[in-house]
């Protein structure tokens, strides 16, 4: 279970540079579109959906990332409030709800995905996006969410990470 | 039942008007249909209605076809620059092979057609009359589509890519200078504001748009005959109304870029067969290279009297 | 089962999983999903990954990560610092006048962020610990800090305007410029505040014979100037014909990351990645939520909900004024739970029609909606700048933080009734600079 934890954090931290970069890309991208249009006066019609689709993708994959580093925001008044036994029931119940939408979303999105590969859809722009491309980016990032809340759930039911990560120092 | 649509409701769309004359009408037949008009891409986004029409998660819906036509790519021939011309020749165009083709291809995909409407419509420029391919030469464009896109930057144009709500913004200050879409959207972006000439669609017109309203073949053939029968006949009136009330949007829209000073102006035979010109060697080329039976569809759409 | 007691369901079950700490984001995810199944069956599960998707394919929330980055990259830098420190040697014989500077450094910088946690955070770690070494009472110290940190979102960039221009459809180059005039206001209301109370209670940051020479002075103000360039350049690229809003975004980050790099050499390849790290957190953060709430916002929808509660509004034939304070009273509660973003994704759909048909100015509300959720970000329970800047102090008690944002709260209440009386003060510069399309 160690070894297993340690390559999805490592998968995770992969994903996070993969979705920071594809962020980086996008700023350069959008600087690139201006130019050729204000300064060159020339067609700009793949920049808007390659920055649109590296965006939809950077979210996806970025996500087990910044579940790992506590990034996603959640309401914490209620845990503050509990005491150390309760606050990890309730860390429990919350973790298994998230999970539970990760897992059926995993499907969800699995399923759109092969339907468009398949189907071979395109997008309705100009540059027609073989959509497959941007729509793995759901089931991928999604499953990888997945494998990091099932280490996560295994962090708590050991210990090894305190509810909500409310450890004796505040959290930030 | 569910019927959605991307336009404003309850402010006179001729679209809206359509599809809560259907859904009234169902309900007034008394026979147990009972139609929720979610208007304004409040349930769907537009892209999105496709999908769940076929799907049968959506009943009824009116949009551009061709926004699906990433899903059934011969539906690019439905917003294809000088297939329809004027809306007289709309009228016989819906009688034509080439519509019989386009509904059998809706019907196979999942859907079938309750009104025929097609939507003229034109360019606008800041710089000056668009009526050549000249006239687009080095001109900013933003196109409604692909298909028009590649006539355009055939001609010369440099594409810009403008999300729709971006549009004003984008002619006021200058990051578009010229760009196509319906009469209606051209009354609804207010570019009069900033516009400088209108190519309106008069009996040369290079943009038409098929948005028919369409339902789900899922929804429908779970209904009884009765209840069938009460839709399509909706449907046959909801067109009728289209058909009477269409160029009275388009006056609408003319009136007010004269008011606000714009030039309004139409094609000329020769002009419009110059672009024709255009339109075979870029739209109509690509069309039947991605589409097998393409050429066959234009060809059908040309030949119509 | 009728739509209103779905309603209340669907508000009780949604309140009881967004207090239990799961992440927004996939709290809100589940309860669509949970909802649509229960209410609508298995079948209707199919749009579920399409409305997930879509809710992300718009080229106009690009601008989100973009102005997020600005912020990085300034607030990674020690620009932060220098901005304060010119204005301070500008403003130092003020009563007060190091938060002053903090609150004009605040200001400044909210013109190259759209978010508040990145000019919370930039101004604040310079800022705070600067004032407390001088004597300022904590509360002050932090509570201004705070407060400034707010007018990241209405001063434009703003990200919540993206969000309600993209929600509403109404212009963001529009809403950007309703924003400028309110936030500047603002800004003086919060100087106001401290100069009162530090006046009363008798403080100076510095010694009565201290001064800055006119040398030291003008010595300072190259230090400002790249933040003057990047906020012109922006300016211009938004509104001469270079970019769209969204675009403008990009060309603003590939700007401050370039100051970053050639005027305070963040050479190492670390700083870089701090940079892009911090960005994509909260970029990916808000962007889940995005895509979580338009999901949100469907099953509402779907199941009339949304209808039927404007519906019941609109029945109650309630005089306009009386209705913008029950709808702002509504958004403070949400405020105290929920995060701004969050909030505006899945509220400014439902009132946003509410607004229209009681005749409100929909820019205008924009306006007014940011401001009450900058309240937010300062209240508690759940005030993110709140814990930003218990992060940079951690030593000051929390509570002690949130009695010094209370009188900035009350500074942003007022902003709130003076623009509801003039609402020309928002308005103005959009309709002068944009003409009057509405
Ligand atoms: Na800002
Ligand atoms: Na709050």
């Amino acid at each position: 279970m160690e070894q297993f934890a340690g390559a999805v954090r490592l998968i995770s931290r992969l994903c996070g540079y993969f979705a920071a970069a594809l962020i980086a890309v996008s700023v350069v991208i959008v600087c690139e579109m201006v130019f050729v249009r204000f300064v060159l006066n020339e067609n700009t019609i793949w920049q808007t959906d390659f920055v649109t689709y590296s965006l939809v993708a950077a979210t996806f994959i970025g996500s087990p990332y910044v579940l790992m580093t506590r990034g996603h925001v959640n309401v914490d008044v209620l845990p503050l409030y509990l005491g150390a036994r309760k606050r990890w029931w309730l860390a429990l119940i919350s973790m298994l709800l998230a999970m539970a939408f990760c897992v059926t979303m995993v499907v969800l999105t699995g399923g759109y995905w092969l339907e468009a590969w398949n189907q071979r859809w395109l997008s309705n722009t100009m540059w027609r996006v073989r959509l497959w491309i941007p729509y793995a980016s759901m089931p991928i990032g999604l499953g990888i969410l997945t494998l990091q809340y099932v280490v996560e759930l295994y962090c708590l039911a050991t210990g090894r990470e305190p509810p909500f990560g409310m450890g004796k120092e505040r959290r930030a | 039942m569910r019927a959605s649509h991307q336009f404003p409701g309850g402010k006179g769309d001729v679209r809206d008007d359509m599809v809560q004359m259907v859904a009234r009408e169902a309900k007034a037949a008394n026979v147990d249909l009972d139609i929720q008009v979610y208007p304004g891409a409040s349930l769907f986004k537009a892209e999105q209605q496709w999908n769940a029409l076929v799907n049968g998660q959506l009943d009824i819906t009116l949009f551009p076809l061709d926004y699906a036509s990433g899903q059934v790519r011969a539906f690019s021939a439905t917003l294809m620059p000088g297939l329809v011309r004027s809306y007289d020749r709309a009228k016989r165009l819906n009688e034509s092979q080439f519509m019989k083709d386009i509904h059998a291809t809706i019907e196979k995909a999942g859907a079938i057609v309750l009104s025929d409407a097609w939507f003229g419509g034109g360019m606008v420029s800041k710089r000056g009359c668009i009526l050549e391919p000249n006239d687009v030469k080095g001109l900013k464009f933003r196109a409604a589509g692909p298909t028009f896109a590649q006539m355009w930057q055939s001609a010369g144009a440099s594409i810009v890519s403008i999300p729709s709500n971006e549009i004003y913004n984008a002619f006021q200050t200058g990051v578009a200078e010229g760009t196509d879409t319906s009469m209606g959207s051209f009354l609804s972006f207010r570019l009069y504001e900033q516009a400088k000439c209108l190519t309106a669609p008069g009996t040369n017109a290079l943009w038409f748009m098929y948005e028919p309203l369409l339902m789900s073949k899922k929804s429908f053939d779970k209904l009884d005959k009765k209840q069938q029968d009460v839709l399509i006949q909706a449907g046959k009136k909801a067109q009728k109304y289209y058909e009477d009330k269409a160029e009275s949007v388009d006056e609408a829209t003319i009136k007010a870029y004269k008011d606000h000073g714009v030039e309004v102006k139409t094609l000329t035979d020769a002009q419009y067969n110059q672009w024709i010109e255009i339109a075979k060697k870029s739209s109509y080329a690509e069309f039947a290279k991605d589409v097998p039976d393409g050429k066959k569809l234009i060809d059908e759409a040309l030949s119509v009297k | 089962m009728s739509p209103s007691t779905q309603g209340v369901i669907v508000l009780v079950v949604t309140l009881a999983v967004l207090l239990s700490g799961a992440p927004v984001a996939f709290g809100l995810g589940a309860l669509s999903i949970a909802f649509i199944v229960i209410f609508q069956g298995f079948g209707a599960l199919h749009v579920v990954a399409e409305t997930f998707f879509h809710g992300l394919n718009d080229f106009t929330l690009v601008s989100i990560p973009m102005f997020v980055m600005m912020g990085a990259a300034i607030g990674s830098s020690p620009a932060g610092k220098d901005l304060y420190e010119a204005l301070d040697r500008w403003l130092y014989r003020l009563p007060g006048g190091l938060v002053i500077s903090n609150l004009g450094a605040c200001a400044v910088f909210a013109a190259l962020t759209g978010s508040s946690p990145a000019c919370c955070a930039a101004i604040g770690k310079m800022g705070i610990p600067e004032m407390r070494r001088r004597g300022y009472p904590d509360d002050i110290a932090t509570g201004s800090i705070c407060a400034g940190g707010t007018l990241g979102i209405l001063i434009p960039p703003s990200i919540t305007f993206i969000l309600y221009g993209i929600a509403t459809e109404t212009s963001i180059g529009r809403l950007f410029l309703a924003g400028v005039l309110p936030g500047i206001m603002l800004t003086l209301l919060f100087m106001l505040w401290t100069l009162f109370i530090i006046w009363k209670r008798g403080f100076r940051s510095h010694a009565l014979d201290f001064r800055y020479s006119w040398k030291q002075k003008f010595q300072s103000i190259p230090k400002i100037a790249p933040f003057i360039v990047i906020i012109i350049g922006v300016m211009y690229a938004l509104y001469g014909g270079v970019a769209t809003p969204s675009e403008a975004a990009g060309v603003g980050a590939a700007m401050c990351v370039l100051l970053a790099v050639l005027i305070y050499r963040m050479w190492a390849p670390a700083r870089w990645w701090a940079i892009l790290r911090d960005t994509t957190r909260e970029s990916v953060m808000i962007l889940t939520i995005i895509a979580a709430a338009v999901l949100f916002g469907y099953m509402l929808t779907s199941l009339y909900l949304t209808q039927t509660l404007a519906q019941a509004i609109a029945d109650m034939h309630v005089n306009r004024w009386l209705l913008m304070g029950m709808i702002n009273v509504f958004l403070l509660v949400c405020g105290f739970f929920i995060p701004p973003a969050a909030i505006f994704l899945m509220t400014a759909p439902i009132l946003y029609p509410i607004i229209k048909a009681a005749g409100f100015d929909p820019v205008w509300f924009g306006v007014i909606l940011t401001i009450n959720m900058e309240i937010g970000l300062i209240h508690p329970p759940v005030g993110l700048n709140i814990y930003i800047v218990s992060s940079i102090a951690p030593d000051v008690p929390v509570t002690r933080i949130m009695w010094g944002t209370i009188p900035y709260v009350l500074c942003m209440m007022l902003q709130i009734v003076i623009l509801c009386v003039f609402p020309e003060i928002a308005t103005w510069l959009p309709d002068h600079l944009m003409g009057i399309t509405h």
